[in-house]
């Protein structure tokens, strides 16, 4: 077995996470191979590298090449490789079959998938090469995101996950979540399901509302669908795709791309990387905003909501509890939309424990990943913001949700101070 | 002097990574969430609460935003009507304000006070922020239509080790790496996931240029937005608290002792002035020397760490042989026989200073005496140096203008 990361193959270095990942090993001076189709790619993944340390001091770290000329020098030296090639299946198991030709034996694999199964990325392999694999699901930018979820199959020898897991804690310093070999992992599951929702609700009350009334104020980041644009609605369809044809639970038709979207894909307007998604920039700097009904862009409405904005005016002086007071205090369509979208976050998550994350972690697996990965709220703090278990278990009980039994009966949320204000942004 | 003992109850510092412009905050949520975070992290109870002391430099060029004492009274409905206080001293305005509470303290005016050292900085572009940090020198001759004057003037502070002593800039890129290496132990410092290593710090490169005489990039402290809060007490206060919460009164620190000088403003007259004596900025010395000689400190050996004011490696370097660990001009000395670093006879900068930790201008001395408490009961995490009992601190205003040292200590 390894016991040391001495050198690391990146497969897949002309790709953000390759290039960011394989950056952050090389920022602890170990040795790394960027490997890529071309030369020319993995040079480019070495620039990304670069930025990211803002130093070019790491180059002296990193060996560019390509699969042909350089894979096998590198793959019999490595002690871990980082698998980062496209998202398709054929792909990574064409690149495992020439891993497995030239890898010295126990090094370990990790891939980098988010939606693909493990067991079938593995299957025709050794008993060595599935011994030694793994997925370690790092999140975009790693240098600002710190979560990796990490989850072996049945095969994975379990010091060799725990290896794994201690080394990018240790050495990359993660915030390492184990999570359970399903498709999606913890994350994306519950990100996805939120943005499915949303984009469900589109259709009725548009690209500009459901951003505004779900909008970084309810504890995230970014408004959610502008974060989809910045993800792109083709992978978008294929996380969708993975999750409802490998996971199975009450929210499983939820994970069905509308129409619409389909429809976008086909037009090109993929989001940030195409000419529009659900937001487009035109000339004047403005942006308007897909109209699924039309399929064609409508110039802002700007909507103006008395709740909402003076939940962001406290937000803004550090009021947070009195933000979501406010919320759950008006009474109006567009505040239930607001509540439902939190129920759902948090029924949904606190549903998933012992199905993503291993029980006996409780929510703290998930909300690590929530806001180490997506820096969305942790579903435990919307909790606490919501008035502790018992008041959200009612206000799930009001609006029919099914009630977690690891709300009921799990423990008491409070959420210190020092990892609440961050996720509330005054927009 | 009239008054007794001085003791800290202990605080809260904000995260200094993160980015509260970016969070469309106000200031007075920083100031709010270190005092609610101060609520949790000690027993103390609002309602005992006599007085709000506020460090902050320039609240009124950064964010439009004057009177910041009056901001704690909207932070509990008990403070309606309690006295708030305002320090400014540019870098050393946390400390200023202080000094101030110790005095009511001391005077028996109030036995219980909270401290809050506040700044937000990252609602401006750099070349803004470094034309009012040059208000913190003599503006009109020393700033006024120089870009990043500031660091110039610590440029020259180098450069008169220089002169006088030889210096070899090695030492400062080794010392800005010692403290993005000891940031990295500490959860709230800004820098904890940056990329630092020697080469790095001592190569000139295009992400480490020179941005003004001899300072690069990596010899600056950092643009942070910051608060920090934290509760002083009288002894009779202290001694009902540690009984009402089960504790023991020889088990909180105190404030054992400070020393506090002011220069006049122009650095090139400071270095006319210290011109043939022993140490360059000599008022420096004299407020720790000071400090020492209040606290019983015999020497900079008697103390287990100290928590330096590194706005720039050039001011580390001089408070290297200001607090004595070497003779005047052989710092580089500490700084090769490794005395300064984590595991180091006496370390600097444990938390990773401005350099590593961030330098909220007017909280950075506040956020070096909740360290110090941190260090001194033993509750630095990652960062503790064992068995920590006396820490020292050194808060600089302007260019070594005000000087703060204080000793924390059981």
């Amino acid at each position: 077995m390894i016991n040391a990361i001495r050198k690391v193959a990146v497969l897949g270095s002309s790709g953000t996470i390759g290039s960011l990942v394989g950056g952050l090993f090389a920022q602890q001076e170990i040795e790394v191979f960027f490997l890529s189709r071309s030369l020319q790619g993995a040079k480019a993944g070495l620039k990304k590298a670069i930025i990211q340390a803002r130093s070019e001091v790491i180059s002296r770290y990193i060996e560019c090449g390509d699969y042909d000329h350089s894979l096998q020098t590198a793959l019999q030296e490595a002690d871990i490789i980082i698998e980062s090639v496209s998202e398709n299946l054929e792909i990574k198991k064409n690149i495992y079959n020439r891993v497995e030709r030239y890898r010295k034996p126990d090094t370990i694999i990790g891939t980098t998938t988010s939606s693909l199964p493990l067991t079938a990325l593995a299957e025709g392999q050794s008993e060595n090469f599935k011994k030694n694999f793994l997925s370690t699901h790092f999140y975009n930018p790693p240098g600002k995101m710190l979560a990796c979820e990490i989850a072996g199959t049945e095969n994975t020898d379990m010091e060799v996950y725990r290896f794994a897991k201690k080394s990018l804690k240790d050495i990359l310093r993660r915030v390492v979540i184990p999570v359970k070999n399903i498709p999606g992992f913890a994350g994306n599951r519950i990100a996805f399901l939120l943005f499915s929702k949303i984009t469900e609700l589109v259709q009725e009350y548009g690209v500009e509302m459901m951003d505004y009334l779900i909008g970084p104020y309810t504890g995230r980041l970014m408004p959610p669908l502008a974060t989809l644009d910045l993800v792109g609605l083709d992978i978008h369809k294929a996380i969708m795709e993975s999750l409802y044809e490998n996971t199975c639970d009450e929210m499983h038709d939820c994970f069905k791309l509308p129409d619409y979207i389909e429809k976008m894909i086909d037009m090109g307007l993929l989001g940030s990387k195409t000419k529009g998604g659900f937001y487009k920039k035109v000339e004047s700097g403005k942006h308007v905003f897909f109209d699924p009904t039309t399929c064609d862009y409508v110039p802002a409405i700007e909507p103006h909501l008395a709740f909402i904005e003076k939940a962001k005016n406290l937000i803004r002086l550090g009021m947070y509890r009195e933000a979501f007071e406010t919320i759950k205090n008006t009474q109006s369509k567009e505040a239930e939309i607001v509540l439902d979208s939190l129920c759902t976050y948090v029924a949904y998550s606190f549903s998933r424990i012992g199905d993503v994350t291993e029980a006996k972690y409780g929510i703290n697996g998930i909300d690590t990943v929530m806001s180490s990965g997506f820096h969305w709220a942790p579903p435990s703090l919307i909790v606490d913001m919501l008035g502790g278990n018992k008041d959200v278990v009612k206000l799930l009980n009001a609006k029919g949700f099914e009630i977690p039994e690891t709300l009921i009966n799990g423990p008491t949320i409070k959420y210190p101070i020092h990892n609440s204000g961050k996720f509330f942004i005054a927009r | 002097m009239k008054g007794d003992k001085i003791y800290i109850l202990g605080g809260y510092q904000t995260d200094f990574a993160r980015n509260w412009h970016k969070e469309n905050k106000h200031i007075s949520a920083m100031m709010r969430e270190a005092y609610q975070g101060s609520l949790e992290s000690t027993a103390v109870q609002p309602g005992d609460i006599k007085a709000a002391f506020i460090g902050n430099f320039a609240a009124e060029l950064y964010c439009m935003q004057g009177l910041l004492g009056a901001f704690f009274v909207d932070f509990d409905p008990r403070f309606k009507g309690l006295p708030t206080h305002r320090f400014e001293a540019a870098c050393a305005s946390s400390a200023i304000a202080a000094l101030s509470a110790i005095a009511y303290i001391k005077a028996d005016i109030y036995d219980l006070v909270c401290l809050i050292g506040v700044e937000q900085m990252k609602t401006v572009n750099s070349t803004k922020g470094g034309e009012f940090l040059g208000t913190a020198a003599f503006y009109e001759k020393e700033s006024e239509g120089i870009e990043f004057s500031f660091l110039r003037l610590f440029g020259k502070l180098g450069d008169e080790y220089n002169k006088r002593y030889g210096l070899d800039d090695s030492y400062l890129a080794r010392i800005a790496e010692i403290n993005y290496r000891n940031a990295r132990k500490n959860p709230n410092a800004q820098t904890r996931n940056w990329f630092m290593n020697f080469e790095h710090a001592n190569t000139i490169g295009s992400y480490n240029t020179i941005v003004g005489g001899r300072i690069k990039i990596t010899d600056c402290s950092q643009v942070t937005d910051g608060a920090v809060c934290l509760y002083f007490a009288s002894e009779k206060f202290t001694a009902d608290y540690v009984e009402k919460n089960g504790l023991k009164l020889e088990d909180i620190p105190q404030i054992l002792g400070w020393g506090h000088t002011t220069a006049q403003i122009e650095f090139a007259s400071k270095i006319t002035d210290s011109q043939g004596q022993n140490y360059i900025l000599p008022f420096t010395r004299k407020a720790i020397t000071d400090a020492y000689k209040m606290a019983g400190v015999k020497d900079c050996w008697d103390l287990d760490c100290i928590e330096t004011h590194d706005c720039f490696t050039t001011s580390e370097y001089m408070a290297i042989d200001h607090f004595g660990l070497t003779k005047p001009g052989e710092s580089w000395k500490a700084i090769q026989q490794g005395v300064i670093e984590l595991e180091g006879k006496l370390p600097i900068n444990p938390s990773g200073g401005l350099i590593g930790g961030g330098h909220p201008v007017g909280a950075t001395g506040a956020r070096q005496l909740l360290d110090a408490y941190k260090q001194v009961t033993g509750t630095a995490g990652d960062y503790q140096v064992p068995d920590a009992k006396k820490v020292a601190t050194l808060n600089l205003g302007g260019t070594a203008t005000t000087n703060v040292c204080f000793i924390v200590g059981k």
